[in-house]
């Protein structure tokens, strides 16, 4: 009794994929080393924020937004599809109470201040939306060294707005209980499931609050009991409060993959983390098997029906670039395309010129399968999804998470079809 | 304008010119010293670290190598704390000339240099990560040295003594006036304004610039720029310096210094020494010697990149390998060569040598002066070497584990706490995030600043109440310093980290739209 | 030829990522330790032979959760175990260290005046004596010896069906001197599956004294173990453990820890190595696993701990239990009973050992009918001491289901 299908990745492309193949009743076994991007970045669909001047409509930027990059893997993605993977994440999680549409960008203050869009975000971060202005308060907390809240507003203040409003931002430092100097976000987010806690600090702000002044907090207001905790405090302090993503690790990512997870084992996935993907065994153009590396000194095979890369990029170790310049995928020896020249320069000294690499990855068709170097699909039952996708890049473009749902949706989709 | 009186103005911020800023100092003169950058951000901060037991230079340069084992004992005394004793090995590995290695070991006894040979099987057990096909192995007392510690160190005991020490101002000019140098001028390139400076004599320890200097008082010096590159691997692959028992190559050591260790160097000629590139087929080349040093070193994580120009002083017409060109420093008397008084150039020479280089030029300075008054800088230490305790890599460790509850670690890689940070952010009275990087190793660990630079900016804009842009220069100035030198060698594990940085500041942060971000301007 | 370090170059894949700071069970509930990120790769860089001046690496558990989560492939807890170890070889290693760590030398003692000594573990003047002498904690859960080793039982065993097929058992100290029932119970479901069970001779697997810093100790155990199970590993029998951590240790933590490689038979004895639940579940997969389950009516929490994940299956007990009409399973999402070994014995540790299990406690008494279920000897034991409520070996639950009690 082999799976169906086996998606190597559990960050959000993997999860989605996983969840979608394992609610359509596809046995489904999801691999992973370990956590993605889930825990590192915040938990915002942004699907398009610069290409490259501010997107304020994704949906509508799309269009010509991929006439003019026929390789951006968003071409293979139809607005219909960003719509319904938005949608079907909305649903699923009702924990996070997804706020916004493909429709238009929210602008959310960055941890440095700058205005960033992202077109759905958990209602915990809605109110921290600058696009019609107004005033706020950024808390500091003592002994959190991931957020500045005296930056942020400073920037925030000097933020130009596309719709020309201004933004009122100040920093409000607390000195809240506790023994310790250095203080994780996750730390922190145990603090504030503590209602002691949450009164201490509410007691402390509150007066320090001027009128119509809404309060942004860094993300750490809790984990499993967030929801209870983030309410909890904006009825004490009388007015919206949103939290601001900061440095890794992200306390609100790790509420979403908790979500993803338990719906995934709840739907009758089986989940394997902690090893590594090591290879593939294929016959002709169809993948058999893909060869797990756990603790024994020996190679486990799982064989399915289809597969699915959702490994990540370059940050993930997916895909590697060695010391004589070769680029490798490490599972299924696939192609990756966007790579220059052996001999060429990888790089420019310049931080924020064009890279040469920065759209590095696996070229697929319109269904989202691989393709070789001439362009043929490299094995019929082989998908690909999220960060490993080539010709984004999606931390410049704002597109990353919105890429990683879309795509992990229409690779199930895909599959879905195959399989009836 | 603003003007200052001195008894000695000395032009270079690098060893050699704090050093003899200490000398003098020392011996009663009034000193200023100005270097356009921060102290040691020329030759001195550019190379892989090591004290030379002189080892390298037994057959090649005997007399290099005599030099080299009087002052790294010399250093080993008064600057302990700068200095981790390492101990070093010479090992004959397959590409080396096994003969070589008797001509080495009567090279050292020679110069008097401690040598002894010890079993393969010793030295793999003390480097496991070493060749396993080396066919000989000695020891030597090599050791690896912090240049900024030792530079600073120096710098704070000139200033004890009286000196003035002024990193970011450059000289524009040389004041000479009835055949004899009178002083400088200088502009302060962080204040803006000019400053002239009036002294009784000028030292010209400016290293591979001493050309442009010299030239500045109508003497002609030719110094060859010698360029040559390094790159630091994530961790410490061996805990001794290891060399090739081999005449002098490229990519024939690797020296373990703080956190990291350093493979090197290249020789290349190139012609000014502020304009050069590193280029693919070096890297290549030196990651090819640290193959053959320590096998699956292309595996290895390589962090960063960088090079450094040798001033090789040349008093004929070029040659064609600056390798030939004599390494034995170069003091220049220009009254005698030039007929330009008051006015001595340093060049030449290396960073174990640069208190000797800074003896014979105070010495030479005061017979023109017709003042009688010993070195003694051999004889005191530095300031924090004076219990004459080695540093050691894991002093950062325990100073952290004091203060674990107590104060926040900001760049984590490297254990730079909060405290730390701020202290040195209000000492330097800088809003660079380089020089702090210089004085206290932020950024210079694993993450190259991924984490620590926005919390460093934080930081600074604190504590330096500067406005939010300035702050942002800071950050994007940073990040910019940190991925010139990543860039190059970028691969692997490196790019893993380079991509998860990009998401940190661009991704999270969105620094790419900061008010006043620079990006894609020119 | 390669001279890469498998453990300490593995730093090199450290990106700071901060995602094993959000597992690891111990620095999330005290601050004496600051983290996996922190002892690990982070400050391995600062580490010379002459060792490391960080006590607060003490503090790790051992548990291994933070290698199992870690996306870049980073030995985290395997760096901290060599540091450890070389930090407790310039400082010393206590006496009681070297007691608890040898289960064996225990067992042989104890076993034949299990009485006794049984009378001993349970006296709480005892147990406060030891408590002052050899920092044991007075409440640690210690087993109770039995008065038989399992090893003796299956000398005299005769199975009761013939077999088609034969698999060897490696059962680890704890079977044989302290729970000898698991391995009655592991040995009767393998037979009920047509396996002859050989059970060779074996002795200590050498994990506790691996632990504890006592490589070289841990090293002639772990060979001699391996030489003892290779020549039927080599002639294609598989090997199963009941004892999950045990299995981890053959499995791939003594080849990496202790640097043993290169030793053929620990690498020829892994590739054969199993954990029970993964091997029956494998069975099923194919089609070969009884399925004659009766019901059994109770809701189990089950936890899967830190050393089982570390074998990077997933939870096969999971699946098995599945199989068992009528039986409520709730997987417990907490990472770490505790107990860790050894650690959550000794008294400098207990506190934090105590409060690291807290939440599967309270789980546990919220859900447990009757039972609780758990792959590691030493987590059943936390678990009943700190709640009262006994604690099985997935195992005997397909020994109940299977009706051969």
């Amino acid at each position: 009794m082999s799976p169906d299908a086996v998606v190597v990745g559990a960050g959000l492309a993997g999860l989605t994929a996983g969840v979608r193949l394992a609610q359509a009743g596809l046995r489904t076994t999801l691999v992973a080393k370990g956590p993605g991007a889930t825990h590192l970045a915040p938990p915002t669909i942004d699907v398009l924020g610069y290409a490259p001047d501010l997107v304020e409509r994704p949906a509508d930027a799309l269009a010509s937004f991929v006439s003019e990059r026929p390789e951006h893997p968003y071409a293979r993605l139809p607005v219909d599809t960003v719509a319904a993977s938005a949608e079907w994440l909305r649903a699923l999680v009702p924990s996070l109470a997804y706020v916004g549409t493909i429709e238009e960008n929210l602008l959310l203050p960055t941890a440095v201040g700058v205005p960033k869009p992202s077109a759905l975000v958990p209602e915990a971060m809605a109110a921290g939306d600058l696009r019609s202005g107004g005033r706020f308060a950024f808390a500091g907390l003592r002994a959190l060294k991931d957020f500045y809240p005296r930056l942020l507003a400073d920037n925030l203040s000097q933020a130009k707005l596309p719709t020309g409003v201004t933004v009122d931002a100040r920093a409000v430092h607390l000195t809240d209980p506790g023994a310790e100097a250095d203080v994780s976000p996750l730390g922190y987010a145990r603090m504030f499931e503590d209602q002691e806690f949450r009164s201490v600090v509410a007691a402390e702000l509150l007066p320090r609050l001027e009128p119509g002044e809404s309060v942004g907090f860094p993300s750490v207001l809790g984990l499993g009991e967030h929801r209870t905790t983030w309410l909890d405090l904006q009825d004490r302090l009388g007015r919206p409060v949103f939290e601001v993503p900061t440095l890794p690790p992200s306390v609100a990512g790790i509420r979403l993959f908790h979500a993803l997870r338990d719906a995934f084992v709840r739907a009758g996935g089986r989940l394997l983390i902690g090893s590594t993907a090591a290879g593939a065994e294929t016959n002709d153009d169809v993948v058999t098997h893909v060869v797990m590396q756990t603790a024994a000194a020996r190679a486990t095979p799982i064989d399915a029906r289809w597969f699915v890369l959702a490994t990540g990029g370059f940050a993930e170790g997916a895909l590697f670039l060695d010391s004589y310049g070769e680029v490798h995928e490490s599972v299924f020896g696939l192609a990756v395309t966007g790579v220059p020249p052996v001999g060429e320069s990888r790089f420019v000294p310049r931080y924020f010129d064009d890279q040469p690499m920065a759209r590095a990855g696996i070229s697929v068709d319109e269904r989202l399968r691989p393709l070789d170097l001439d362009g043929n699909v490299a094995f019929r039952n082989l998908f690909a999804a999220g960060a490993a996708l080539g010709g984004a890049e999606p931390w410049r473009e704002l597109s990353g998470n919105g890429l990683a749902l879309a795509s992990g949706f229409a690779v199930a989709s895909a599959i879905v079809e195959g399989a009836s | 304008m603003a003007t200052l009186q001195t008894d000695v103005l000395v032009i270079g911020g690098g060893s050699t010119g704090v050093g003899v800023a200490r000398d003098a100092a020392m011996r009663g003169f009034s000193t200023v010293l100005v270097d356009r950058g921060d102290l040691a951000t020329g030759t001195t901060g550019r190379f892989h670290g090591l004290l030379h037991s002189g080892g390298r230079y037994v057959v090649k340069d005997p007399k290099a190598a005599e030099e080299c084992i009087h002052e790294n004992r010399i250093l080993r005394r008064i600057a302990a704390d700068c200095i981790e004793d390492t101990g070093g090995l010479f090992v004959t590995t397959p590409i080396d000339a096994p003969e070589y290695a008797d001509r080495f070991v009567e090279g050292c006894r020679a110069a008097g240099i401690p040598v002894e040979e010890i079993p393969v099987a010793e030295a793999l057990r003390r480097e496991p990560r070493m060749n396993p096909y080396i066919s000989r192995a000695f020891t030597v007392p090599d050791a690896s040295v912090d240049s900024w510690k030792t530079v600073w160190a120096c710098a704070r005991s000139a200033q004890a003594y009286g000196s003035r020490i002024l990193p970011y101002h450059e000289v524009l000019d040389l004041t000479v006036d009835g055949g004899a140098v009178r002083g400088a001028l200088v502009k302060d390139r962080r204040g803006g304004e000019d400053v002239r400076i009036d002294a009784e004599f000028v030292v010209n320890a400016s290293g591979a610039w001493a050309g442009r200097i010299a030239a500045m008082a109508g003497c002609e010096v030719t110094v060859l720029p010698g360029k040559g590159i390094m790159i630091a691997m994530n961790h410490r692959l061996v805990n001794t310096v290891v060399n090739r028992c081999e005449m002098p190559a490229d990519g024939d050591i690797i020296v373990p210094i703080r956190t990291v260790s350093v493979i090197g160097t290249t020789d290349q000629k190139v012609a000014d020494p502020d304009d050069w590139q590193i280029n693919r087929d070096e890297v290549q080349k030196m990651m090819d010697a640290g193959e053959n040093l320590v096998p699956g070193f292309r595996r290895a994580r390589a962090l960063r990149v960088w090079g450094g120009v040798r001033p090789l002083y040349q008093d004929k017409a070029e040659g064609a390998d600056t390798r030939d060109v004599t390494r034995a420093h170069t003091l220049l008397n220009h009254r005698q060569r030039d007929g330009v008084e008051r006015f001595l150039t340093i060049t030449g020479g290396k960073f174990c040598t640069f208190r000797l280089m800074a003896e014979d030029t105070v010495d030479a300075m005061c017979a023109e002066l017709g003042v009688d008054q010993p070195c003694r800088t051999a004889d005191e230490p530095l300031p924090d070497s004076e219990q004459g305790r080695y540093y050691w890599l894991g002093s950062r460790v325990e100073r952290r584990e004091a203060t674990l509850h107590e104060d926040q670690l900001i760049c984590e890689c490297e254990l730079v706490p909060r405290r730390r940070l701020e202290a040195a952010m209000r000492r330097r009275e800088t809003i660079d995030l380089d020089d702090i990087r210089r004085t206290v190793r932020l950024g210079m660990g694993p993450c190259q600043g991924g984490f620590c630079i926005y919390r460093a900016t934080g930081i600074l804009h604190q504590v330096e109440k500067i406005a939010g842009e300035a702050a942002n220069r800071s950050l994007l100035d940073f990040v910019q310093e940190r991925w010139k030198g990543v860039q190059p060698i970028l691969y692997g594990d490196q790019l893993r980290q380079a991509r998860l940085d990009d998401w940190i500041f661009q991704g999270i942060l969105d620094v790419a739209h900061l008010p006043g971000a620079w990006v894609g301007a020119a | 030829m390669e001279t890469m370090e498998w453990v300490r170059g593995s730093l090199d894949h450290c990106v700071k990522c901060t995602i094993c700071e959000t597992f690891c069970p111990v620095s999330n509930v005290t601050p004496l330790f600051p983290g996996p990120k922190y002892v690990g790769p982070q400050l391995e860089r600062f580490r010379t032979d002459d060792g490391s001046p960080d006590a607060s690496l003490d503090y790790c558990s051992g548990c291994g959760i933070c290698t199992t989560v870690c996306p870049q492939g980073v030995k985290i807890a395997e760096i901290n175990s060599q540091a450890r170890a070389k930090m407790k070889a310039q400082r010393g290693i206590p006496l009681r260290d070297r007691i608890i760590a040898r289960p064996s030398a225990m067992g042989k003692v104890g076993t034949p005046l299990a009485p006794i000594a049984n009378f001993f573990l349970e006296n709480r003047a005892f147990r406060w004596l030891v408590e002052r002498t050899l920092r044991v904690h007075r409440q640690a859960p210690m087993p109770l010896f039995a008065s038989r080793t399992f090893q003796s039982w299956a000398r005299h065993h005769a199975p009761l069906a013939p077999a088609t097929k034969a698999i060897v058992y490696f059962h680890g100290c704890s079977a044989n001197h302290f729970e000898p029932r698991v391995a009655q119970m592991a040995v009767a479901v393998l037979e009920h599956n047509g396996y002859r069970v050989i059970v060779p001779r074996q002795g200590c697997c050498g994990l506790p004294l691996q632990s504890n810093g006592l490589f070289d100790d841990a090293r002639r155990y772990v060979r001699k173990l391996a030489r003892r199970l290779e020549p039927y590993a080599r002639r294609g029998y598989d090997i199963v453990a009941t004892s999950t951590s045990c299995g981890l240790m053959l499995k791939r933590e003594a080849r990496e820890i202790l640097e043993l490689e290169d030793d053929e038979d620990l690498r020829t004895v892994s590739a054969h190595m199993f954990d029970i639940c993964e091997f029956l579940l494998n069975l099923h997969e194919r089609g070969a696993l009884r399925t004659d389950f009766r019901p059994l009516d109770m809701r189990v929490p089950y936890h899967a701990p830190c050393q089982q994940r570390g074998h990077g299956i997933g939870k096969p007990a999971l699946e098995l239990f599945r199989l068992i009409p009528g039986l409520e399973v709730v997987d417990s999402d907490v990472e770490c009973c505790g107990v860790a070994g050894t650690y959550g014995l000794k008294t400098e540790k207990y506190d934090i050992a105590m409060e690291v299990g807290a939440p599967l406690f309270r789980q546990v008494t919220e859900v447990a009918t009757e039972v609780a279920a758990c792959d590691s000897e030493t987590c059943r034991w936390q678990i009943t001491r700190a709640t009262g409520i006994p604690s099985v070996h997935p195992v005997e639950l397909l020994y109940r289901a299977y009706g051969l009690s």
